[in-house]
């Protein structure tokens, strides 16, 4: 109908029981970049009864990942990292500390930037503190293939624990 | 003004983010520009002895921002490798499922992506060159707004195609479920709301873009044209489709060059290998290949949402059809050639889709429960053609009687730009390289406004995260030698 006006809304967080969430991060096709995936599985394969810690698996950054941070009060997002480092090495990031607010992708917002708008929107998006990135350094995440290179095959037991301890922390 | 053939040896190029190289001739001006990018490796090989009917689910995993469009190519290259012919209402059904998608695309890269460029600015500072920098400029609201579309988008994608981002719904001959009458009126409330929203845009994209002669001058100036041939597909009636139609390419001045079905593209499109780079470059066999050059003479061609545009004689609906005149009034013409203008074209596309979706969600047959035939034929060979918001995508899958893939062939939407990309990067670095000197944060911004008008897929498959910044230019003299280097900060 011509003319017919609809609200615009805010991001809406759907109701939550979990207030944590533990996000594996990646592609399950391009090798290294399907670690963030293989963490998050063996997280939740270990992680004992812990009602208030949703464990998932995503695929995408920017915006369609902030949306996906929406409604929870704490954030572990586990990532492939491509930054020279010693492969299969594990860090911990946060948001402030992505190199750059301009857009990282040739086509979305990077997630300091998503993060910021997701803010403005009123979604309720946990502080930028609360927001953990287990980064595992990667090596090739540019040919198709289901396996990872056998350093950050090594390092997933790390990440793992990595994210473990800092579910622990927080009880 | 001669430079020495210098090569780069591509393996240099892995870092996984563009990197773009600049020669230098004896005066100092500029002589050609190199946009490497990282490429994804190895894809025919991991196909190969896999079921073609997976092909579907995996290639949507190609590009992390349009599986949609992987998951439609591809569903309709089963269709032609089993020899098989969805019914009315899977054809219908696919279309606006396919509109929902494009409808939501283009509005996240409308105001992600050109808004930064062209709301905020070509001289805005860089912190505030981004969609955070848009919504403080045009207001909370229209935030709200994008918002909503996403989330609207995002939902139907998932009520029809059964999962959420990848689709799990495209089978040769059909899909694998309908809708019902009750979700058949909760899309076309949806896409009444976003049609209002695609004109909203266009009138916000009047105001602040077109209101200023400064953007008008940016968008028609030397530095953002290239004469090049379009390509884009087409109805019965020559009108943009982005599901399904013939193939129609058009000359820079706008004659028809070649109009073909899908199944033919190796007849019309072959692809030249620079030592450079991994990456093949297509273009029109017929016209041949000239370089890195444009004009009538060089088979150089664009596919880009003002490609369509230009190859088409009109938009196929009424709101759109009027943006669509609108916008060859403003710009001198068909067909137009100006880089930036594609952010314009996308709009009009965006009005397009939102309308084409009411019309199939209002369309008798749309429920209907004849949604899938199945083959009865052995497959061999088949080749399935859509529009993907960054270009013409091409799914071409060879079997063996069982349907087991012996070879693969892609050409994403974005390949089909990377020779038109490397010339507009060097169109935009010639303007401010002069004499050996470089306005260095123009070169950056500039160099990047060309390239993004293409919204390109650089391997976006991977969202890894960076570790450096996503641009590096390298300034180089006559002898390789590299005389700057910037990278973003």
């Amino acid at each position: 109908m011509v003319g017919q006006q609809f609200e615009p809304r805010t991001i809406e967080a759907p109701p939550r029981r979990a207030k944590i969430l533990v996000l594996g991060l990646g592609n399950p096709l391009l090798g290294d970049d399907s670690v963030g995936l293989r963490v998050a599985q063996q997280v939740q394969a270990q992680l004992a009864d812990r009602p208030e810690v949703e464990v998932a698996e995503d695929y995408w950054g920017g915006l369609r990942l902030m949306e996906r941070l929406a409604g929870f009060e704490r954030v572990i997002i586990v990532d492939a990292i491509c930054s020279g480092g010693q492969p299969g090495t594990v860090r911990i990031l946060s948001p402030d500390d992505m190199p750059t607010r301009h857009s990282a992708s040739a086509h979305d917002a990077d997630l300091r930037t998503a993060l910021a708008l997701g803010r403005q929107m009123g979604a309720g998006l946990p502080p930028n503190h609360d927001v953990h990135v287990v980064a595992i350094e990667a090596v090739d995440v540019w040919t198709f293939t289901e396996e990872c290179t056998p350093a950050v095959k090594a390092g997933i037991e790390n990440a793992v624990q990595t994210v473990l301890t800092l579910l622990a922390e927080w009880r | 003004m001669a430079t020495r053939h210098v090569t780069i040896d591509p393996i240099t190029r892995l870092e996984g983010h563009g990197k773009i190289d600049i020669f230098l001739d004896e005066q100092g001006d500029v002589a050609d520009a190199f946009l490497q990018i990282p490429e994804l490796r190895g894809f025919e090989r991991f196909c190969v002895g896999r079921v073609a009917e997976d092909m579907p689910n995996l290639t949507s995993r190609i590009c992390g921002v349009c599986p949609e469009a992987h998951h439609m190519a591809s569903t309709k290259a089963l269709d032609a490798l089993f020899h098989v012919d969805p019914p009315p209402t899977a054809k219908k059904l696919r279309e606006m499922f396919y509109c929902i998608f494009y409808a939501t695309d283009h509005t996240t890269h409308f105001y992600a992506l050109g808004g930064p460029d062209f709301v905020m600015g070509p001289d805005a500072p860089k912190e505030e060159r981004n969609i955070l920098g848009v919504i403080k400029k045009v207001g909370m609201e229209i935030g709200g707004k994008v918002i909503k579309m996403r989330a609207d988008g995002h939902n139907l994608i998932k009520m029809i195609g059964g999962r959420a981002v990848h689709p799990n719904w495209g089978l040769p001959g059909g899909v694998s479920r309908g809708i019902t009458e009750e979700q058949r009126c909760e899309i076309e409330r949806l896409g009444r709301e976003a049609i209002e929203f695609a004109k909203f845009s266009l009138q916000l994209f009047n105001q602040i873009v077109l209101g200023n002669r400064d953007y008008v001058k940016l968008v028609t100036s030397d530095a953002f044209t290239h004469r090049t041939y379009n390509m884009g597909t087409v109805d019965a009636n020559n009108r943009v489709n982005f599901y399904d139609g013939m193939i129609r390419v058009v000359g820079p001045d706008g004659r028809e060059h070649a109009k073909y079905h899908a199944r033919d593209y190796r007849d019309y499109i072959a692809e030249h290998v620079e030592p450079w780079s991994y990456l093949k470059f297509p273009f029109l066999k017929k016209i041949g290949w000239k370089g890195f050059v444009d004009g009538e003479d060089s088979g150089l061609y664009k596919a880009t949402p003002l490609s369509r545009l230009n190859a088409a004689d009109g938009m196929a609906t009424p709101l759109a059809q009027q943006e669509y005149e609108r916008m060859y009034d403003a710009l001198g013409g068909k067909p137009v050639n100006h880089t930036l203008a594609t952010h314009w074209a996308r709009l009009v596309e965006l009005l397009y889709a939102t309308e084409r979706w009411v019309e199939l969600a209002t369309d008798p047959e749309i429920t209907g429960d004849q949604y899938r035939v199945l083959p009865t034929q052995t497959p061999d060979e088949g080749v399935g053609c859509v529009e993907a918001p960054r270009g013409t995508l091409t799914h071409h899958y060879w079997t063996d009687g069982r349907g087991v893939l012996t070879k693969v062939n892609l050409i994403v939407g974005t390949t089909n730009n990377y020779a038109p990309i490397n010339l507009s990067v060097k169109k935009a670095a010639q303007s401010l390289i002069r004499k050996g000197k470089i306005i260095t944060e123009g070169l950056l911004n500039q160099v990047e406004m060309a390239f993004r008008a293409y919204d390109p897929c650089f391997g976006c498959a991977t969202h890894y995260l960076p570790g450096q910044m996503p641009l590096t230019v390298i300034i180089r003299g006559p002898d390789g030698q590299v005389l700057r280097t910037i990278e973003r900060r």
